[in-house]
């Protein structure tokens, strides 16, 4: 019996040798591509979209990865422009927008249906809309819909005042400075200003008739009367309030301090009738089957950017109502407005969407089928990928040490900037952080070009929006940094040494009063408390390596030795967004829109998000100016001053913009590495002539793929033409638009 | 018997309620919950979310609900995922983790016990020592170095197995080769030595004295009494393999109950982290009952009071 084992063992031995030697010979025969790369046959395309979607309901998830996939299932006003994220005419044919850049009106695209064949009509955004932005939906997302006129109340579940008949307006209560800022309705027609007390909101009372046919500034159907409700939305602001709860001891409490805060509200509530603010009551209106108008609070020259989020899509109310219609095993029930429907959903394991051949556009939709993995973890991905089991993965899949292995396969390997920025905050009340002055000295401390060359997947930044991504900001961002920093008198040296400069870090130390031991370049400040400092991190092995690196850059620069202190992610985001961390603590953001204004809007206002506790009223007059400003460039500018201004004041330091970082197989075309990694589906092709496929895709996004150009095109031509017709002699400002666009 | 498997069974319920209130406060304790993200919520958006799931009651009540509903054996909706109960979940992704489970459990008792009593049988032979060099080796490499280096070899090196994911037989070939190793060497170890202690015993010596043929005395007698380490082993172990394993499901991106149970940590999803616990501590106890009852039938001399 031994001996028979025995000689199974010499077998077993001998077929593993020889099996390492086919594994040798196979890894060196493909050394164009990684791993097998065939063209599959049932032009099918395999992904894996990051960890299981939490729903398939667009208007309820968060994440990125349902993101990827409900923008192919759920079709909006406009759709993402693969390369760019730019907004591109998909549901709308064309917009137009009022010249007090609140008032968007849209165009439907005609005989657009659902994939159960109805169609897709104004009043479907219009249901939309208010579902999404309902309390009891709660959705997580509902602040990217606040823009839009008395949503945000709506979604607070906040009431309108009326006393004798006539609704409160938010601008008699605000002499004093209050903690929400209310925009302030400054160029309405003076007309509406003196009527519209006198109105009521649609479904909030009876309708009473309006006396004078106020002009208004709606350039839509000027052939038409203007509605009750148009003249509602576009009188100033009422004010809202959230009804006292004489039962729950907070609300009065907050009731109670707004009082304090508001003066002469006391005396106008008494007597008053609160009303609920209705679905009915935001700024979203049907003029006709074809054509929705969306009133925004302010002026956000972003909004038709925010449109292509997929919390806007156009949802088909009978599904929506239908009880149960997100369970997995419903899916495939489920009417959608996109270019592919569920074909099978197995959670965990696989989501399999078909071609919706009701779509408009499904005659151009090249994949029949996409099937989706959820997988979150690296290896196990970048091991289906190998093996040609997927077609493409989404953003930062390759592990950080496969990097330079993996970037050698340059047909592959896609590193583009993000839409998406890495940072520390301060903790900017607390010492000894709270001075400016030994803020700038740890920014100054870190070398971030070596930083860099470390990370191996992200670009070196001193900005707080990211580099590469906003071409036309950035370029007038440079302009108006120049002058700007000439006014602060910032010498040239240290202007270009702004990524790295221990020299200026160690005599801001001294100028905060510390003493410091010069050392060459470099020195040591001997006083310094940094026990009364901390950088805080949420625990992952790349932000341990970046602290790590930056706790070694100040110890070598400065002499300062900063503890660090990792923890659990949403330990961690509690911690951070109650600013209790004292010193530094690690954040990124990604945008949510592609704006400057996703980034810089997190200075904005007292409670902002930025979790370091600085706000300044400049920055927000500054950015208010910008948003009021119609012409993009001088938008960008004033904009632009605003970023100085903050960075100024060191709240941050910013440290990277994010690269991509993913792969997919050359046959895969019409697939970008856009900034948010978003593919618009219907984009993307299989390409079986391998002289087509892609090559060197460092320069993908400078290739304009002809069959995908001709598609994208055409799709934009109806806006563009449209906003040709509108002001034929303008060329220039056209012009302008057309790149604001793009 | 009857009296001690009943009164086991009634002891299952108290201990499982008690394992699902220390498993809330835990998380009530643990900083964050399901909603927070890199961006902060508005707080009316925070409060339509606390409305939403009663979470704006006190403590009491949303403790005393959840008691109640699980004494109905309803562990309420997913707070992750949207629309989908917890006891749907479990039963949807509780059969992966048992598929994989069963098959590793056939295989590493099957490699296990002929290893182990070969090894014994034929102690200090050259199987012998192979074996249990084998079985030390199965030991010390962790599933998370294994189940990587057969990917290496298997899926991406000869390309004859997938790397990963749900499918046919081919696809369940290296998740359960992993997941078996530790235990097989487990087994064998145990059953070397427990059966290596029954051969010496009295009773082996007065059958084989009886005249027994070497068959009978092996399978009958010595067999019996030599699992029975094996036995106290393995009823835990099948529960745990049951269960899911996370580390094999995370690496070969195994729909199971193990992936599920991590990932709802991380989500602070609360009602899905209870009920896969109340289920997971159920299914342990059950089997280490099963266990408590095989003994009599392998050894006589147990008796139960």
């Amino acid at each position: 019996m031994t001996r028979i084992f025995t000689s199974r063992i010499r077998i077993g031995i001998a077929l593993i040798s020889l099996s390492v030697f086919l594994v040798s010979c196979t890894t060196q025969a493909t050394s164009k591509y990684w791993g097998q790369v065939e063209v599959p046959n049932d032009n099918k395309m395999r992904y894996i979209t990051g960890s299981e979607p939490e729903s398939l309901d667009p208007q309820f998830v968060t994440g990125q990865p349902e993101a990827r996939i409900l923008i192919g299932m759920f079709d909006r006003l406009v759709e993402y422009h693969p390369k760019t994220m730019q907004p591109i005419p998909s549901l709308a044919t064309h917009w137009e927008v009022s010249d007090d850049l609140v008032n968007y009106t849209f165009h439907l695209r005609k005989g657009a249906k659902f994939s159960n064949g109805d169609p897709i009509k104004a009043d479907d955004f219009l249901y939309s809309f208010r579902r999404a932005l309902s309390p009891e939906l709660a959705s997580r997302y509902a602040f990217i819909g606040y823009e839009i006129k008395y949503a945000e109340d709506f979604n607070s579940a906040k009431s309108f005042v009326k006393k004798d008949g006539k609704f409160l307006l938010a601008k008699d209560f605000e002499e004093k400075k209050d903690d929400q800022k209310q925009p302030i309705a400054k160029d309405k027609p003076d007309v509406l200003k003196k009527e519209t007390v006198k109105e009521s909101a649609p479904g909030n009372d009876a309708k009473k008739p309006e006396s004078a046919d106020s002009s208004t500034k709606i350039d839509a159907n000027e052939e038409k009367s203007v509605s009750e409700f148009t003249k509602y939305i576009n009188s100033p602001a009422r004010l809202t309030l959230s009804k006292p709860d004489p039962e729950n001891k907070e609300s009065m409490e907050a009731h109670e301090k707004l009082l304090e805060e508001k003066p002469g509200l006391k005396e106008a509530l008494e007597g008053a009738e609160y009303v609920q603010i209705k679905p009915e009551d935001i700024g979203v209106e049907v003029l006709d089957d074809h054509t929705l108008r969306i009133t925004l609070k302010q002026p956000a020259p972003y909004f038709v950017g925010m449109l292509t989020h997929q919390f806007f899509s156009a949802l088909h109310k009978p599904t929506v109502e239908k009880e149960g219609w997100q369970e997995p095993e419903n899916a495939p029930n489920m009417v959608v407005s996109g270019a592919y429907k569920v074909k099978e959903w197995k959670p965990y394991d696989e989501l399999t969407v078909e071609k919706n051949p009701n779509y408009w556009d499904a005659d151009r939709v090249s994949l029949d089928e996409i099937v989706f993995y959820p997988m979150d973890e690296q290896t196990t991905m970048m091991n289906i990928y190998k093996a040609g089991r997927v077609d493409a993965l989404y953003n930062h899949t390759v592990p950080a040490a496969w990097n330079e292995y993996i970037r050698t396969f340059k047909d592959e390997y896609l590193l583009h900037p993000e839409v998406a920025i890495e940072y520390y905050t301060f903790s900017v009340k607390k010492k000894p952080v709270d001075d400016v002055k030994v803020r700038k000295a740890f920014g100054f401390a870190i070398n971030r070009e070596a930083l860099e060359v470390y990370r191996k997947t992200v670009k070196k930044s001193v900005s707080f929006t990211p580099e590469g991504i906003f071409p036309e900001y950035e370029e007038a961002r440079s302009r108006v940094w120049e002058k700007l920093r000439k006014e602060a008198r910032i010498p040239d040296d240290e202007w270009e040494k702004r990524y790295y400069n221990p020299k200026k870090a160690c005599e801001l130390m001294k100028e905060a009063g510390y003493t410091v031991n010069m050392e060459g370049e470099k020195c040591k400040v001997t006083d310094f408390p940094a026990d009364e400092i901390q950088l805080s991190y949420n625990t992952a092995e790349s932000n341990k390596q970046v602290a790590v690196f930056v706790q070694q850059q100040w110890k070598q620069n400065l002499g300062i030795e900063v503890q660090l202190k990792n923890m659990e992610w949403k330990t961690y985001l509690k911690f951070r967004s109650a600013v209790e961390y004292k010193g530094m603590a690690r954040a990124g953001w990604v945008g949510d829109y592609m704006d400057p204004y996703t980034f810089l809007s997190q200075f904005y206002s007292p409670k902002n998000d930025s979790s370091t506790g600085w706000w300044d009223q400049k920055y927000d007059d500054l950015l208010d100016e910008a948003n009021n400003t119609r012409d993009p460039v001088k938008r960008y500018e004033k904009m632009a001053e605003a970023e100085f201004y903050m960075l100024q004041d060191q709240p941050v330091i910013p440290l990277s913009t994010n690269g991509t970082s993913w792969m997919k197989k050359p046959y895969v075309k019409g697939m970008y590495p856009n900034p948010g990694t978003m593919h618009p589906w219907k984009f993307i092709y299989f390409e079986e002539d391998k002289s087509k496929w892609d090559s060197n895709v460092d320069n993908i996004l400078k290739e304009e793929n002809p069959k995908t150009y001709a598609h994208i095109n055409d799709l934009m031509k109806t806006q563009i033409e449209f906003e040709k017709s509108k002001n034929p002699e303008a060329e220039k400002d056209s012009d302008s638009n057309k790149a604001e666009e793009e | 018997m009857l009296k001690f498997i009943l009164k086991r069974l009634i002891i299952i319920i108290p201990m499982a309620l008690l394992v699902v209130t220390v498993t809330w406060g835990l998380i009530r304790i643990a900083p964050g919950n399901f909603y927070s993200t890199e961006k902060n919520l508005p707080p009316a958006i925070e409060a339509n979310i606390k409305k939403k799931y009663g979470l704006d009651q006190p403590w009491y009540v949303q403790y005393g609900k959840m008691m109640w509903n699980i004494l109905k054996l309803d562990f309420g909706d997913s707070l992750k995922y949207e629309g989908q109960s917890v006891n749907e979940i479990i039963a949807r992704h509780f059969p992966y983790s048992a598929t994989i489970g069963i098959l590793a459990y056939i295989l590493a008792l099957i490699l296990g016990l002929i290893a182990g009593i070969i090894a014994a049988l034929k102690q200090n032979s050259f199987f012998d020592y192979f074996s249990m060099a084998l079985a030390m080796l199965g030991l010390s490499v962790p599933n998370f170095v294994l189940g990587p280096i057969l990917v290496l070899f298997f899926a991406l090196g000869l390309y004859i197995l997938p790397p990963a994911r749900w499918g046919g037989p081919a696809y369940l070939i290296m998740p359960v080769i992993t997941l078996a190793m530790v235990y097989a060497a487990y087994i064998a170890r145990l059953t070397r030595a427990g059966m290596l202690e029954v051969l010496r015993s009295d009773y082996i010596r007065t059958a084989r004295a009886k005249g027994l043929s070497e068959k009978t005395v092996l399978l009958k007698h010595a067999l019996r009494g030599g699992i029975i380490p094996v036995v106290s082993f393995t009823g835990p172990a099948l529960a745990s393999l049951l269960a899911g394993t996370v580390v094999v499901e995370k690496i070969f991106a195994i729909p199971g109950l193990g992936n599920i149970f991590i990932q709802s940590v991380f989500n602070r999803d609360e009602p899905l982290i209870l009920g896969i616990v109340a289920f997971l501590s159920i299914l342990v106890m059950i089997f280490n009952l099963i266990v408590d009852i095989s003994y009599g039938f392998l050894d006589p001399r147990i008796r139960y009071e």
